[in-house]
């Protein structure tokens, strides 16, 4: 290596400066002032002298053979020497100097918040909610069939086709009974298509389309029909106001841009996830809600009490356990026990129950997927 | 096409336009030295990780800033180290000047685009596919600008470099030759490579100086040489092989490890060509980069770097199995019933491995691929000064306060 930074100090102190104007290398003479408190630097053309506390080390230095000095007062000056020794007599040496406001950051940083809470938040759910309307029916269709078929997969990574579709012939017609009683009052946007998986897990939901899915879990789980009855109620309150369309073009829109915020730091992924979640909660818990108010209504013209919805939650409260709290804004749906309540006072005094299964029918339908409960 | 091109670049000398002072009987050549070790590197990329998971990523601003003032100190020509100036808070700047903007786009474009792509395809493809095309030009562009970001904060003997604007052209370039050299199957790769150099090159400045690329594009043909053959032989011992004599399969085998060289040995050839045919004034360029160190150094190091850093797996594969386990002993229960707190155990677990796992892979690659394949650039280049580099002046700072704001919302890859 062809150094030009004296590696030898042989006498007095010697380095390299670049004056920031040229890319001339001027060899100069270092003098420590201590008195005038001044590093002084001679040269053949250059005659510079920097205050002590002016006297920066250019940060994260490779380089452990020397110095890299720069003065807080010039940006541009540069002095390379071999002694570092020197390093003692500088007091700030490690100092920042400060290139940008932070008052301009701050003003950014606001703009930015603002605008990104505008976007996920008015923007993007007001688009989807006036866009969901105008899909039409084929379209709504494939996205939950599409839906669907991930949902399987990734259920069962085991399986190319995912986890398997029950379809008992009994237990099928007895579900088509309870769905064709329970519509009887409903304008439905879709025709609905009820599709039991076969998974331990307790849980049903709605996708875009009119699907509507039950996992075998809940149906174990069921000790009546009507309990059943008001779980199908509830998931017909989503597909009526479009809820899974609505949810699928927000996600859509909004995943793209937290994306962006977090970018792609180590485990990026995972924290976009969890906001996600989040944000989706915060929507869906209004979503819910009304989804329950809708399926009182539904209950009741069937002859089922309300108050059927509220034991099925019972028994997710009694498997999974209520969250409350932080945990609770995590999950999409608002605090079962609120929910239990609302759905006892949604039953009128002196409510008229009618069965909405056969005892036949009902156990048809526990054994939909061939097993015996 | 340099007037010299057999004898050497630094026998190209116009010494008229170097002021008399300032004449050399001979060329000064300044030699390239790489001063940084791994071990410092390593320790770097570990701390401001850390800092980055930590703060939910906002520390990684600070994490790039040092690293590259760490890389950029490390290189040193004639002894003199490279500088970088970039400002942390800058970059934080432009990153939200870039969210502003890029969040509308990118929110609206993607609903509106999968609300179209259902209600007219019933399929989302078409939406992705859109989505992607619609982002390309915008990924060239933010490449051009954080390259330009860079640029002005770079100095080298106290002297700024600097990029001329030109992004949307170059992203118009860009894309026409991705294109051809899709539609030509590769054939046409040197095309892209080169005339995208020259584009970038030509608008490059160091202080007062503009730098040049000369030479053609097909000049850089001889640096394909372990491509083409590996994927010739490769695909002409396939087709035997197919057809009734599977010994030729083993030498089908045998083109995969070449082609992989054929691919260093292109990185370091068409390096080393390019370089020896820029100019900055009077200053010229000698690259002698070695295609094999090249190459051990991207198997060693992916070896390496995969190997160790899948340690911290383990504790992830560990605790999936247990999950599975409790869910499959569930199964047979009524329901399911993981103990809440074994199950909460098993989360955090998981939660850090997995980011330990990112963290040790970033700070293994930087020590042995991006810090070892810098050495090796940074030791064969010389630099060679007939005398005039003393005359070079300063040029104005470039405020550029967007910085490298889009590069970073869109996740363009940059090599540090």
């Amino acid at each position: 290596m062809s150094g030009i930074v004296p590696t030898v100090p042989r006498e007095g102190l010697r380095g390299v400066y670049f004056d920031g104007q040229s890319a001339a290398a001027q060899e100069v003479r270092l003098v420590m002032d201590e008195g005038a408190g001044q590093l002084v630097l001679h040269g053949e053309v250059v005659d510079v002298a920097w205050r002590l506390e002016d006297v920066r080390l250019v940060p994260d230095q490779a380089g452990q053979g020397g110095l890299v000095l720069r003065s807080a007062t010039d940006p541009a000056a540069r002095l390379l020497t071999a002694h570092r020794e020197l390093a003692e007599s500088f007091p700030a040496r490690h100092r920042r100097v400060a290139e940008i406001e932070a008052g301009r950051i701050l003003r950014w940083a606001l703009a930015a918040v603002a605008s990104v809470a505008l976007i996920v938040f008015v923007l993007v759910p007001t688009m989807a909610n006036q866009l969901a309307r105008f899909v039409p029916p084929e379209g709504e269709k494939a996205l939950g069939d599409a839906t669907l078929a991930q949902i399987r997969g990734a259920l069962n990574e085991n399986s190319e086709m995912g986890i398997r579709i029950c379809v008992q012939p009994d237990g099928v017609l007895a579900f088509k009974s309870m769905a064709d009683t329970l519509s009887a009052s409903v304008d439905l946007p879709v025709p609905l298509t009820v599709t039991v998986l076969d998974h331990a897990m307790v849980n049903a939901f709605a996708l875009p389309g009119g699907h509507i899915v039950f996992m075998r879990g809940l149906l174990d789980t069921a000790e009546s029909a009507e309990e059943v009855a008001a779980v199908f109620a509830h998931e017909m309150g989503h597909v009526v106001s479009r809820d899974p369309t609505r949810h699928a073009l927000r996600s859509a829109g909004s995943i793209g841009v937290l994306g962006l915020l977090f970018g792609d730091f180590a485990g990026g992924a995972l924290v976009l996830f969890l906001t996600e979640q989040l944000i989706e909660a915060h929507y869906s818990q209004g979503a819910e809600a009304a989804a329950d108010v809708f399926a009182y209504d539904v209950l009741a013209k069937a002859g089922i009490p309300p108050s059927a919805l509220g034991a099925m939650f019972e028994r997710f409260r009694a498997e999974t356990g209520d969250a409350e709290g932080i945990t609770a804004h995590f999950l999409s749906h608002p605090s079962l026990g609120t929910r239990i309540e609302a759905a006892r006072a949604a039953t009128p005094e002196g409510f008229e129950a009618r069965p909405i299964l056969s005892e036949a029918d009902w156990v048809a339908l526990k054994g939909i997927c061939g097993k015996k409960p | 096409m340099s007037d010299f091109p057999e004898t050497g670049p630094w026998h190209r000398r116009d010494t008229d336009v170097i002021p008399t002072q300032y004449r050399q009987v001979d060329p000064e050549p300044l030699d390239g030295d790489f001063v940084g070790d791994r071990g410092r590197v390593f320790e770097l990329a570990v701390k401001t990780g850390i800092l980055t998971v930590l703060t939910l990523g906002i520390y990684r601003f600070w994490m790039k800033t040092r690293l590259r003032r760490f890389y950029w100190s490390a290189v040193r020509f004639g002894g003199a180290p490279a500088e970088y100036l970039g400002d942390p808070l800058e970059k934080l700047l432009g990153f939200l000047f870039a969210v502003v903007i890029l969040a509308f786009y990118i929110g609206v474009v993607n609903l509106v685009l999968m609300f179209l792509s259902y209600s007219f395809f019933q399929d989302n493809f078409v939406a992705y596919l859109l989505s992607f095309v619609g982002v390309v030009p915008l990924w060239f562009y933010a490449r051009y600008r954080a390259r330009r970001y860079v640029l002005a904060r770079t100095r080298w003997r106290g002297i700024r470099f600097g990029l001329e604007p030109g992004a949307w052209g170059y992203a118009a370039r860009a894309i026409g030759y991705w294109f051809v050299t899709i539609i030509s199957a590769g054939l046409l790769w040197p095309l892209m490579t080169f005339r995208l150099e020259k584009y970038r090159t030509d608008r490059t400045w160091y202080g007062d100086c503009r730098l040049e690329q000369e030479g053609r594009w097909t000049m850089l043909y001889p640096a394909m040489r372990y491509v083409l053959l590996a994927a010739l032989a490769g695909g002409v011992t396939l087709l035997a092989g197919l057809n009734g004599a599977p010994a030729f399969l083993i030498a089908t085998a045998f083109c995969v490890p070449w082609f992989a060289y054929g691919i260093a040995y292109y990185r370091a050839r068409s390096f080393e060509i390019l370089t020896n045919t820029k100019r900055a004034g009077d200053v010229v360029f000698l690259s002698k980069p070695r295609p094999m160190r090249v190459f051990g150094i991207y198997l060693f190091g992916t070896m390496t770097s995969s190997l160790l850093s899948s340690l911290f797996l383990v504790p992830i594969g560990l605790a999936l199995v247990a999950a599975v386990g409790a869910l499959v002993g569930a199964e047979g229960a009524a329901g399911m019933s993981i103990d809440a707190v074994t199950s909460g155990t098993l989360t955090t677990i998981g939660i850090l491995s997995y980011f330990v796992f990112f963290l040790a892979w970033a700070a293994l690659t930087h020590t042995f691929i991006t810090l070892p394949l810098w050495a090796h650039f940074t030791e064969t280049l010389t630099v060679i000064d007939p005398g005039s580099l003393g005359t070079i002046r300063q040029r104005p700072r470039d405020e550029f306060e967007e910085a490298e704001g889009f590069a970073e919302a869109l996740d363009v890859g940059a090599a540090i």
